[in-house]
């Protein structure tokens, strides 16, 4: 039984992960862009929830889709704006990205200590539990879980069965072949990061259900979504995927029987290991 | 001046001649009381309290004239809840703003780091948020106990949960100075009690998530679970063991609970859960109701006990510059070390190494969504509610 709840409670938390790690997986994929801002879409996607819901009572998932589309939206103007132009710099691009990500990251984190304060904040919502079999599921964490799963399965699903979702992994493939076959990979390179920072933003919305966050929170959570696709591959949304799960599940054991430090060194140690056994997995198409 | 050369320097030295100057002293200029507080980071809820706290005093000094018939100002810096930061702001306190006196920052830890400073600077300093002894008896002879020891934090409830017929305990700690300190206080004394320790470990923030720890804490079925928090880590795990479905017969956290934003945080969940405090509503110390309604009228909230403990920082070290009639280390120091003062949270008095051995700890529940004073009995406003419910 234990083993069954240590699973449940590892695939819930790999549920929220999944999330985190594919948006920027999209974003990294397609454009080659570095987002150091990554972290900091999801925690003010995560304070604004906090606040709306605290301020007016509604459900958290009512601004799910408000906040995935504004985040859109906000991608769509940024990318144009900062990153766009960028891209005739060549090989200098993906430095240069790194630059202005870092300091997009910046600015992004003291707008949130601005507008919403220092504090650690968390949404009490959902907070029962059910028990199946003899383990013990949280309402809250199965939620976000699920949720978070869904929207990177529809972005899975999106990215292979529409014409949008072929040409931006077409784009992220070879961008030359992309241009050969018609497509405007200038376009694509948009698309990518304003659903990157869409779907950040509707993991942000579910991430502040189950944990605390903060401004500050947001360096760890680029980091966390960074070692995720380390682990499962770039470009490679199933295995992505499937690092996420097992990420969870890891850490989830190893928190249970060596406490939490060494759940949180966790990744790192799977990250360093995976790096030096195959570095080829962090290597984008050409 | 026809050189342009010589009027470029006298320029130059017009510009730059203020940054040399010392700051203007005299029976006219205020006197600069500088700290750090963590304004962001992990610490800012509990340290915005205790800011707070201090520049009511300032306010309340300065209303009666001042000290030594000279206005007070506060020089505050950021620290980011960063013992690195802090030391750096301290250094430029002393050598570059040159403030006429220091007061701790927030925490333990960030105290720890601060503390030898203080020491080669020579400030005689009241530390209103360092609860851990080792800081006061490591040499640092500058240093001077502002709160109660976090030895102390939580030693009541163990015996009375013991009452209850409570056998096992499970202790969790934060890596932080004064939580790690207060870990071990807890584990020995239920060693001492003879409580089974069931289960103990300790995590460093941020932690992403405690359901691994909590799943382990119900596991090992504990009667008690000691939490020694900051307000962060206080919230995980309370959610975090309502999410593994586990309320056990005591849920304690040291520092969070009493903050009005973990009643917003965890909602209902926080309802029976024990806490600390060095300071109540209804302590019957010098100034308390005039504390508690000028802190509403200023900042229109509640006060809680940092705040308390730094309005008793400013009141202790005010003491000290009026009896001594002096801004000089030396005698503040020697005065510090040998006299009393009555304040809100109690009795400032320290031994040779500067540690209170005044100021007490007491017991909080929450109930029904508010704050409860459990102890000691001659102030208790509820009993103690058992057990906790968990939802």
């Amino acid at each position: 039984m234990l083993a069954l709840q240590l699973l449940v409670d590892g695939v819930l938390l790999g549920g929220t992960y999944v999330l985190i790690a594919q948006s920027l997986n999209l974003i990294f994929g397609v454009m080659g862009v570095v987002n150091l801002a990554h972290g900091s879409f999801i925690v003010m996607a995560g304070l604004f929830t906090a606040w709306f819901t605290a301020t007016t009572a509604a459900s958290p998932l009512l601004v799910l889709p408000i906040v995935l589309l504004v985040g859109f939206g906000v991608g769509a103007v940024l990318q144009p704006l900062l990153l766009e132009r960028l891209v005739r710099h060549g090989r200098r691009a993906e430095l240069l990205s790194l630059m202005v990500t870092f300091g997009l990251d910046y600015v992004l984190v003291e707008l949130a200590l601005q507008i919403f304060g220092s504090n650690y904040v968390s949404v009490p919502y959902l907070q029962s539990t059910f028990t199946v079999g003899g383990v013990t599921v949280s309402k809250a964490l199965l939620v976000a879980g699920l949720s978070g799963a869904a929207l990177a399965a529809l972005l899975h699903i999106g990215l292979n069965r529409t014409p949008l979702g072929k040409a931006l992994l077409a784009a992220s493939q070879s961008a030359t072949g992309a241009v050969s076959c018609g497509i405007d990979v200038g376009r694509m390179r948009l698309v990518a990061f304003a659903l990157g920072v869409g779907l950040a933003s509707a993991a942000g919305v579910l991430l502040v259900l189950v944990i605390p966050m903060a401004a500050e929170s947001a360096d760890s959570l680029t980091i966390l979504a960074f070692v995720i696709i380390a682990l499962g591959g770039l470009g490679n949304y199933v295995g992505v995927a499937v690092a996420a799960l097992l990420l969870g599940i890891a850490q989830s054991v190893v928190g249970f029987y060596f406490g939490g430090d060494a759940e949180n060194v966790l990744p790192f140690v799977l990250l360093i290991g995976f790096m030096a056994a195959r570095p080829q997995r962090f290597r984008r198409a050409a | 001046m026809n050189s342009p050369i010589l009027r470029a320097l006298a320029l130059f030295a017009v510009v730059l001649a203020p940054v040399f100057a010392s700051p203007a002293e005299g029976a006219d200029a205020p006197i600069v009381i500088g700290a750090t507080i963590s304004e962001t980071g992990p610490l800012t809820v509990d340290a915005g309290y205790q800011i707070k706290g201090m520049q009511l005093a300032i306010e309340a000094a300065n209303k009666q004239g001042g000290w030594l018939g000279r206005k007070l100002e506060l020089k505050l810096y950021d620290d980011k809840s960063d013992p690195g930061t802090a030391v750096r702001l301290y250094t430029r306190l002393i050598t570059d703003d040159r403030v006429n006196l220091v007061v701790g920052p927030y925490s333990s830890g960030i105290t720890q780091a601060v503390a030898p400073l203080i020491n080669k600077y020579r400030f005689a300093t009241i530390e209103p948020g360092a609860s851990l002894p080792d800081i006061y008896v490591a040499g640092n002879k500058w240093n001077f106990q502002g709160t109660a020891s976090s030895l102390q934090y939580l030693d009541e409830l163990l015996p009375i949960a013991q009452q209850h017929g409570a056998k096992t305990v499970a202790v969790l700690g934060l890596k932080s100075a004064y939580s790690l300190a207060c870990y071990k206080a807890r584990l020995e004394q239920a060693q001492k009690l003879g409580m089974q320790v069931v289960y103990q470990t300790t995590y460093s923030l941020p932690q992403p998530d405690f359901g691994a720890i909590a799943l382990a804490v119900k596991n090992a079925h504990p009667a008690v679970v000691i939490g020694c928090t900051y307000y962060p880590d206080a919230v995980g795990l309370t959610q975090a063991l309502h999410d593994q479905g586990f309320a056990p017969q005591f849920l304690a956290e040291t520092i969070g609970p009493v903050e009005a934003a973990f009643g917003k945080a965890v909602g209902k969940l926080g309802n029976g859960i024990v806490s600390n405090t060095s300071w109540w509503y209804n302590y019957k110390t010098p100034g308390n109701a005039e504390f508690i309604a000028d802190y509403k009228a200023m900042f229109h909230e509640d006060p809680d006990y940092h705040a308390a403990t730094g309005y008793s920082a400013l009141t202790v070290l005010g003491a000290a510059v009026t009896a001594t009639k002096s801004l000089d280390q030396e005698k503040l120091r020697e005065w510090l070390l040998h006299n009393q003062v009555q304040t809100l949270i109690g009795v400032f008095k320290v031994n040779a190494d500067g540690l209170s051995t005044g100021f007490t700890q007491h017991m909080v529940q929450i109930q029904n969504g508010t704050i409860r004073l459990i102890t000691p009995p001659d102030l208790a406003e509820a009993k103690l509610l058992v057990p906790y419910p968990g939802s």
